[in-house]
């Protein structure tokens, strides 16, 4: 064990958990990381590329190394940070990317062959034979490379999404989220304040300073219950703001229950949207390493991480803890380690600073103007080479601690394209004054890292947000802290022959810098692609500077001259699981049902899916075997007697007002203002270029009030688009519009019987030819004294209505009918049946309506009115659009056997067939049973005048071409007399 | 908000749907759904009259059943006959007890010089009832608005799990969300998901 004394860990709550297999106990308040180190292990995995031994390297979700698999079974997660893994007991943990143990990873082969794995050797090395590529380069490598597996079985938990609104967002609760939260929080303010930790007080948790000469717990946790009593402040732990979106919407993730061993009735994680009027971003800063020889092993780590480790979780990162820490920086933030360290009784071999005139803050040996040059350990670090002027000596450590500066967090304030923006007194990059609007970074996310520079910082970011949006606010007492002293040299890595690693997770080292910037690849967005620096998870939390300061230092300009890179969201890994928002299965996405589903469902029917409609596709019968042997008895029943559809779907639009025939002239091609009270018109709707959009009917139930109807698929469409043309192109007419697709339920009657059969339940009203005619409509009343709606229309081309009835009574009407039509036969049918009786008749539906076809090409040119305007009819006339010759034919098979399919090209018989030869394709097909054969309807260049005529069917997606004679669409009484009968 | 609404007995006994047909809920049962999660009911009300009524170009708003039409965000009446603001010039009437009757029929009545929409089937209306910290956490995981600004008195249209709904809030303890009829079965897995987590 190399568990110290003191830290935040709860010593009376001992936690039990196994790695690899091995079982170990940590306490409640650590995290994987700190419960291993403190166990004395300091090999966590092994590296993406190279294989390479590696160990715990950050303390936060910077973290590149310690990436494990948590838990078993469906429950497995690959690649979870060990340190922000919250211990608990029963804990279960593997590491990656390894073939045979841990410490005899067979893959370690690779790092033998690293002179063949250079920056952008995917690019060299795999490009001939071609072939190779897809059978054995990538499966191979895939199979070498990646880190953690998943468990390919379905996630067993539950996930949630939620919604908040607040006057202020505090992201980060370290020393400057705390002062800006209590500021906020003070004057009233809706406040939130997220941290990714699951404990409150970032940076201040994890160092020796004293806040009026206390502990900084002390404050962390008085601010806490304050805030924690204020109802208007909402306090969220283990929650990380991922991402910053338009309109001061931030994406955060709260980890509910990854804490516990199961999440029980809890869900796993919440996905929230905040919408916040303005954002306090102290979300911290990254510390960065220095590059030097060999400086990838375990027990080489960030120099702010080993205080953390020492403070907070009480482990020093050693095998023993006999064994020394070293230190090496550039700057006088990394002698507090040093201080921390000897304060905890570690033992510490001394302070390697890269500083000439290094100060001396404490009783320990200072290695001034002096690098590290390399380090040895198999499987962790046993010694480092430090050499001053040239001269090197090795000494015997278990750990190095490396520290480079600290990096402010800007992820969150470059999202919105906010480029980050170089300060050379820091010697880093700071938010961009330009970042998202509302935004106000804090504290060490602005380059304000002291804490008492923290402090006052994060007040006066939450006075700023306030002012903004109009809270008054006031300075709040902040306590006292501890001058620190924070003095650095710019040194960015220690130049030397052998591999120095920059990213970590990725496996780039300076040399493939060096090689990206030899083979030109030099702008920072090349430098990536060539080399994946800052590509992996950790977005190159700990890379990404170091890297631009190689670059730099390679092409002799300045880091900001060289360039930087923005961030995108998310700021970490978001699984998807969460951001699908919970429901999976069937429960994915909502869906209607109509008002006779459940009938339906009781007849047995199979249904499909149409847009969030579920249609009753066909009713399967006792002995049918195959859904064609249903679809064809149900055609077969409209066809000789009567059948049923509940054909609700349609879109309904109420149309009323003084002008609502004016405006159905302008909206529809054809004329609906002449529609005479009482009757229906078939319409057609162009798009503003010309081509079709809509058909359906118009109805006219009373002199100011239309009834329109569209397809199932642009109900939501056609009303949207008929609104946007009453709000803003006229807004003059009088007009009201609202949809009542819902309202209603509509069932087709159609068939020779369905007269009689509606006859049996109307009210005393004549439904005789003479007395309501095809097209014609009206209000009436059924099943004593029911209020409905009857159209006489018919897309089966047979003598059919359309009933409508308050939709809670769809179900026993459509029962009724049934029950009523008995004798007649009558049938229910769906929606396969109804394509084939439209397409038996030559009726257009979504496959002719396309968006690239015309209403010349349906054959009905002439109902684009040239006595008014409307909606695309002049676009409709235009060269490209008029001389268009192709025209709406019935196809049939000559070998009636053979089924044409829809997509299928024609071309003239024996004619070369390519695009300058196709004469038009094949928009819809079936088995008709009233031809008894395969049909089919197409548009074909000059089809009006090609009846007869042998044509070629080409369909190479099928390997499919055969000869199809050209006929009339309307396979069914081309004459229409069935449906005026 | 007025609460000076008429009784809605004042429509007409003939305007009473005589069938002898049964009908249905929105979610396909005889009998309404109810269904209690904690300190929150969910109720279907299955017997809520709706109609829309638009404003004529140049109209005033009229009274209807003694309601004065609602202004923008906002509900008026409250026991029985109520009414919200849908959009310009466009207001969604409500009647409890009226689903059967052609309670459109009535509202023109009202308002004669109106355009009217029968809605009463166009909808399905489940009312939330709970304490009001309840209700807000709920809404928090719902639908995309300030819940506690969220008021009595106010009504809206929104987005919920892809579909639009109204949210009517008549008092601090109830929330009525109104969302498609066909969507029926969606909303109350919804909303039922919802309100069995806030019980973990």
């Amino acid at each position: 064990m190399t568990r110290l004394t003191g830290g935040l860990i709860d010593r009376s709550k001992p936690l039990h958990f196994t790695f690899n297999g091995q079982g170990y106990k940590g306490y409640a308040g650590d995290t994987l990381a700190s419960a291993l180190l403190a166990n004395g292990v300091q090999l966590m995995g092994r590296s993406f590329k190279y294989h390479r031994p590696r160990g715990v390297f950050s303390a936060g979700s910077e973290e590149p190394n310690a990436l494990v698999t948590l838990r078993d079974g469906a429950r497995s997660e690959p690649n979870t940070r060990a340190t922000v893994t919250e211990l608990y007991d029963g804990l279960t943990a593997k590491s990656q990317n390894h073939i045979g143990p841990l410490d005899r990873d067979l893959l370690a082969l690779n790092d033998r062959l690293a002179p063949f794995f250079a920056a952008g050797f995917y690019y060299k090395t795999f490009m001939w034979p071609r072939a190779f590529w897809e059978k054995l380069y990538e499966p191979a490598i895939r199979k070498a490379a990646g880190l953690g597996e998943l468990s390919m079985l379905p996630d067993p938990d539950a996930y949630d999404k939620g919604f908040l609104h607040c006057d202020v967002l505090i992201v980060g609760a370290g020393a400057a989220g705390l002062s800006a939260a209590l500021t906020a929080g003070r004057a009233g303010a809706k406040v939130i304040l997220a941290d990714e930790d699951f404990q409150v007080g970032g940076r201040l948790l994890a160092e020796s300073d004293l806040l009026d000469e206390a502990p900084a717990s002390d404050w962390v946790n008085r601010t806490l219950a304050e805030l924690d009593s204020l109802p208007n402040v909402r306090i969220m732990p283990r929650t990380t703001v991922f991402g910053t979106y338009d309109h001061g919407i931030y994406g955060a993730v709260e980890k509910v229950a990854d804490h516990l061993p199961v999440p029980g009735n809890h869900v796993r994680q919440t996905l929230w949207r905040i919408t916040a009027k303005s954002c306090v971003l102290a979300a911290g800063a990254i510390e960065r390493h220095i590059p030097f020889a060999d400086n990838d092993r375990p027990g080489i780590m960030l120099s702010g991480a080993t205080r953390a480790y020492a403070n907070r979780w009480a482990a020093a990162p050693v095998k023993s803890p006999s064994d020394p820490v070293a230190i090496f920086t550039n700057g006088d933030d990394g002698h507090r380690t040093a201080l921390d360290l000897i304060a905890k009784g570690a033992p510490v071999l001394g302070v390697i600073d890269t500083r000439e005139d290094a100060p001396k803050f404490g009783d320990y040996q200072l290695f001034s103007g002096s690098t590290v040059t390399g380090s040895k350990g198999r499987l962790g670090l046993t010694s480092i080479q430090i050499t001053r002027n040239g001269q090197s000596s090795w000494h015997d450590v278990g750990a190095l601690a490396v520290g480079g500066g600290w990096n402010p967090n800007v992820h969150l304030s470059s999202h919105h394209r906010g480029r980050p923006v170089w300060d050379d007194t820091l010697l880093a990059f700071v938010p961009s004054p330009n970042g998202p609007k509302g935004m106000h970074p804090a504290g060490a996310a602005a380059g304000q890292g002291g804490t008492q520079a923290s402090l006052t910082d994060g007040m006066r970011a939450a006075l700023a947000a306030l002012t903004e949006i109009g809270v008054m606010g006031a300075e709040i007492t902040l306590p006292k802290a501890e001058n620190r002293p924070s003095a650095q040299e710019a040194y960015w890595h220690v130049p030397g022959k052998k591999r120095a690693w920059v990213d970590f997770q990725n496996d780039v080292t300076v040399k493939d810098i060096a090689l990206s910037h030899k083979e030109n690849m030099r702008s920072v967005e090349h430098l990536k692609r060539w080399t994946t620096l800052g590509m992996a998870t950790d977005q190159g939390k700990t890379s990404n500077i170091s890297a631009l300061a190689v670059m730099a230092e390679l092409s002799g300009a300045t880091i900001p001259e060289t360039g930087t890179t923005i961030f995108r969201p998310p700021y970490t890994g978001v699984s998807l699981a969460v951001l699908g928002g919970g429901d999976t299965g069937k429960h994915f996405r909502p869906t209607r049902l109509t008002p006779t589903h459940h009938w339906a469902e009781s007849q047995g029917a199979e249904f499909v899916e149409v847009g969030a409609w579920m249609r009753a596709q066909y009713f399967p019968q006792d002995g049918e075997t195959h859904w064609r042997q249903s679809v064809d008895r149900e055609v077969k029943a409209v066809r000789s007697s009567v059948g049923l559809c509940d054909v609700t779907t349609l879109g309904k639009i109420d149309v009323q007002g003084a002008d609502a025939g004016e405006f159905l002239n302008r909206v529809y091609a054809n004329m609906m203002g002449t529609l005479k009270v009482g009757m229906v018109r078939y319409g057609l709707m162009l798009r503003e270029d010309g081509h079709l959009y809509d058909d359906g009917t118009c109805a006219r139930l009373s002199e100011e009030h239309y009834v329109v109807t569209t397809t199932t698929a642009n109900a939501g469409p056609v009303y949207r688009n008929m609104e946007f043309a009453h709000q803003c192109l006229w807004p003059e007419l009088d007009v009201q519009l609202i949809s009542t697709t819902d309202a209603w339920a509509q069932i087709a009657v159609a068939g020779p019987k369905s007269r009689e059969l509606l006859s049996r339940i109307v009210d005393d009203f004549d439904i005789s030819n003479e007395a309501f005619p095809f097209m014609a409509c009206s209000e009436l009343t059924i099943c004593k004294g029911l209020r409905a709606r009857l159209f006489r229309i018919s897309f089966s081309g047979e003598l059919a209505y359309e009933i409508a009835v308050p939709a809670r009574y769809g179900h026993a009407l459509m029962e009724r009918l049934i029950e009523q039509g008995r004798d007649l036969g009558a049938t229910p049918y769906g929606t396969e049946a109804l394509a084939v009786l439209r397409i038996e008749k030559g009726h257009a539906a979504g496959a002719e309506l396309n968006g690239q076809t015309t209403a010349a090409m349906l054959g009905l040119g002439k109902m684009v009115s040239a006595k008014k305007d409307s909606i695309g009819a002049v676009m409709s006339r235009r060269e490209g659009l008029a001389k268009d010759t192709r025209r709406l034919v019935g196809l049939k098979p000559v070998n009636g056997a053979m089924q044409v399919r829809a997509g299928s090209h024609l071309f003239t018989k024996g004619t070369e067939q390519n695009l300058s030869t196709d004469q038009g394709w094949v928009t819809s097909s079936c088995y008709s049973p009233h031809v008894g054969g395969y049909i089919a309807l197409g548009y074909l260049v000059n089809g009006d005048t090609r009846q007869g005529e042998i044509i070629s069917a080409a369909n190479p997606l099928e390997r499919q071409e055969f000869d199809v004679e050209v006929v009339s669409a309307h396979f069914v009484d081309p004459e229409g007399v069935r449906l005026r009968d | 908000m007025s609460k000076s609404s008429r009784p809605i007995s004042l429509i007409p006994k003939e305007y009473v749907s005589v069938t002898d047909l049964t009908p249905i809920t929105a979610l396909g049962a005889q009998t309404a759904r109810q269904e209690t999660f904690g300190a929150l009911a969910i109720t279907e009300n299955a017997d809520l009259g709706i109609a829309s009524l638009a404003l004529r170009k140049g109209q005033e708003a009229p009274m209807v059943f003694g309601l004065t039409l609602p202004d923008v965000g906002k509900i008026s009446g409250t026991d029985g006959t109520s009414a919200f603001w849908t959009g310009a010039g466009q207001w969604m009437i409500m009647s409890v007890g009226q689903g059967t009757s052609d309670f459109a029929k009535a509202v023109k009545d009202e308002a004669p010089a109106c355009s009217v929409t029968e809605q009463t089937d166009g909808f399905v209306a489940f009312e939330l009832t709970s304490d009001a910290e309840t209700l807000e956490r709920l809404m928090t995981k719902l639908v995309n608005l300030p819940a506690s600004a969220f008021s009595a008195g106010c009504a809206t249209r929104t987005g919920l799990e892809h579909m639009t709904v109204f949210l009517v809030r008549p008092a601090e303890t109830t929330l009525t969300v109104i969302g498609m009829r066909t969507f029926a079965d969606a909303l109350w897995h919804a909303l039922s998901t919802a309100a069995k987590r806030l019980e973990t």
